[in-house]
């Protein structure tokens, strides 16, 4: 690190997980990514959680809390009493996106409760996005019940769902009847590959609408916890082949990476302003 | 110290404020034997009343937690919200604490509303406050003054106090005592809003509507006073805004909160202005009536609801962001408020052309889910902090 270097934390509170980056930004060049870290809730208070990534990920980079100029919030994070901003999730997954692929001008941010769109320009800057509605089919959530049914863990699902050979249909309107679906199946003996496989592609489906209606084109780069899972990325690709759907393993924490680099751009904006700006001590 | 007594001070400010049944205006008359007189928004001089020996009550609907039963009977669908739950709060007996309420002109619903209220409660004092939009003292002032002296004497044949000079010049100074104090909040925020969030100024400005002024201004010192000293209270990177259109129906608090946890300072707003009606002090030089009078016509804040000369809509607003360092203005107007919406193109038109960035929604006061607003909120403020050049 160069004495230069000014230090920003993106902290992503999402619905399941809670994901930390820091990253280092030079006066001049470009940004460089330090480290991430990632907990899941699992019914813990999402501020205690965050609190504790926020100090493994600052003990895992060997930093001090006052050694850095922001720490920037998004997801569910604006209620972090030691943030210095926040930054909304569309704001963070194009940025962090671009970071990961900047050849990107799309990204698909499937999260645990919604799944947005977003078209930005080459600086990241959102010009339009469109986000799925209130009901929970097509989100991780929804795939975490149906795991519960089949009785598979989530880390399963994508390579269950590459062995199906005769996926069966199910709905992509609503979470509840999509359930019934799938407890209909298990009765019918259909098996589990293909019935994640189903599943995948009505979550698909919807991703594809998403993307045509907010204008997608060329490279786009899904984000967000649901990134981890090749049977559903698979299955988008087979069903938008026009699109060049991209994965970065850092995918999951595009929404961090996003927010601790606008903090870092907002910390050297408001260096030059001579504004105040606490850290995250 | 300290925050515990801003704990507290806070909670009894927000007790007020979800207190349908008027309870503090009931003990007041209790203590006192004095006529408690309601008031609608925008604007009416509680002077007068003060000076009369009355307490002057704010009633600015029935907000979030009142049940509408019996309101929606009254009026249509495309009528804001504002007159059906004050309806409501006067047919299911809350009111009743009151001898007489006040409909300073706003718009059509209100005047409506005063109709309405004379019909359904005919031994209540009920007076719609007609205001001069002719600013020329011998024209609008004359006729105000008129309009003054009539709500004085028909109060006074109710069994309150004939107003007297001195007595109106002492209102006058109290008063000018107690928009100092809200000024000085204000300016407070304007310089560092992590100091005073607007939920919270919030809070007291709706506990002035109740309280007396004699209490009401020690609360406001006292607020002062325990926010400077909290040191928890440290800036965060938001962005600054100029908050309009809410100047009759209020939002919800949960409302207010949702703008400033989605990354917005409000610096500025015009929540509750019957506190800012007059700007400064009233100007003292001839009769207690006619300086009254004077600081109405030539010290009234611009408003939807205020004659504007041809062309001048939004100059004001375009003149307050600059005076409050805002970099963005949210129009967060009632949804049917023929005023704010009408204005509105207006002001965008002056605003635009300043190059000051701008969104706008629309609430009503019960309204419960904030979720569209806080991505529209969010998404607005981020974009102030990363692209705006203002």
């Amino acid at each position: 690190m160069s004495a230069n270097d000014l230090l920003s934390c993106g902290i992503d509170v999402g619905t399941s997980a809670v994901k930390v980056a820091v990253v280092a930004c030079p006066e001049d060049g470009p940004e460089r990514l330090l480290t991430t870290y990632a907990e899941r809730l699992r019914r813990r208070d999402p501020l205690e959680v965050a609190e504790a990534c926020y100090d493994a990920v600052l003990a895992q980079a060997g930093l001090r809390r006052d050694q850095l100029s922001y720490v920037a919030t998004t997801g569910e994070g604006e209620v972090v009493g030691f943030r210095t901003g926040h930054f909304y999730g569309m704001t963070t997954h194009a940025r962090g996106g671009l970071f990961l692929d900047p050849e990107v001008r799309a990204v698909l941010d499937i999260g645990a409760l919604h799944t947005r769109a977003v078209l930005m320009d080459e600086r990241a800057k959102v010009l339009s996005y469109r986000m799925t509605s209130q009901c929970a089919s097509g989100s991780g959530q929804f795939l975490e019940n149906i795991c519960r049914y089949l009785g598979v863990t989530i880390d399963e699902i994508g390579p269950l769902s590459r062995q199906a050979t005769a996926p069966e249909t199910c709905s992509s309107i609503c979470a509840v009847l999509a359930e019934t679906d799938v407890i209909n199946m298990v009765s019918r003996g259909i098996t589990v590959p293909n019935i994640l496989r189903g599943i995948h592609d009505s979550m698909a489906g919807r991703y594809q609408k998403l993307l045509a209606s907010a204008g997608a084109k060329g490279a786009v780069l899904v984000t967000g916890g649901l990134a981890n899972d090749i049977g559903l990325v698979a299955a988008l690709r087979d069903l938008a082949p026009d699109l060049d759907v991209r994965v970065h393993q850092l995918s999951a924490h595009a929404g961090a990476i996003g927010a601790a680099l606008w903090g870092g751009f907002r910390a050297r904006r408001l260096q030059r302003r001579g504004r105040v700006a606490r850290g995250g001590s | 110290m300290s925050s515990s007594e801003l704990d507290r001070l806070l909670a009894d400010a927000e007790h007020l404020y979800r207190d349908l049944t008027f309870q503090s205006v009931r003990d007041w008359k209790r203590r006192t034997g004095g006529l408690a007189i309601g008031y609608m928004p925008v604007y009416v001089p509680r002077e007068i009343l003060h000076a009369q020996g009355c307490l002057p009550v704010g009633v600015l609907g029935g907000g979030e937690d009142l049940e509408i039963i019996r309101g929606d009977a009254f009026y249509q669908s495309y009528i804001c919200h504002i007159p059906r739950s004050t309806i409501e709060l006067g047919l299911n007996g809350a009111l009743d604490c009151l001898d007489g309420m006040l409909f300073p002109a706003t718009c059509d619903v209100i005047r409506n509303l005063s109709g309405m209220w004379r019909m359904q409660f005919p031994d209540k004092f009920v007076h719609y406050l007609d205001v001069p939009q002719d600013f020329d003292p011998q024209v609008g002032g004359t006729f105000y003054e008129h309009e003054l002296q009539s709500i004085a004497a028909a109060l006074a044949a109710r069994g309150a106090k004939p107003l007297r000079d001195d007595a109106l010049a002492a209102s006058i100074a109290v008063f000018d005592t107690h928009r100092d104090a809200v000024e000085a909040l204000y300016t407070l925020r304007r310089e560092q809003p992590w100091k005073v969030p607007t939920h919270e100024l919030y809070l007291l400005l709706r506990a002035g509507m109740l309280l007396p002024v004699e209490e009401h201004v020690p609360l406001l010192r006292r607020y002062r006073e325990l926010v400077l000293a909290d040191a928890a209270r440290r800036p965060m990177d938001q962005a600054r805004v100029l908050l309009t259109g809410s100047f009759c129906e209020q939002p919800p608090l949960g409302m207010i909160k949702t703008l400033e946890r989605a990354g917005c300072y409000i610096v500025d707003d015009d929540f509750v202005p019957v506190h800012r009606w007059i700007r400064g002090r009233v100007a003292r030089g001839g009769a207690p009536m006619r300086d009254l009078v004077g600081a109405f016509l030539e010290s009234g804040v611009p408003s939807a609801i205020r004659y504007a000369e041809h062309g001048g809509k939004g100059d004001d607003v375009v003149a307050r962001v600059r005076e409050c360092g805002a970099e963005g203005v949210v129009f967060c107007a009632p949804s049917f408020c023929d005023p704010a919406l009408l204005d509105q193109p207006m002001v965008v038109r002056a605003i635009e052309r300043a190059g000051i960035p701008w969104t706008a929604f629309k609430y009503s006061e019960n309204t419960g889910q904030f979720q569209v607003i806080r991505e529209q909120a969010g998404t607005f403020a981020d974009s102030i902090k990363l692209w705006s050049t203002v």
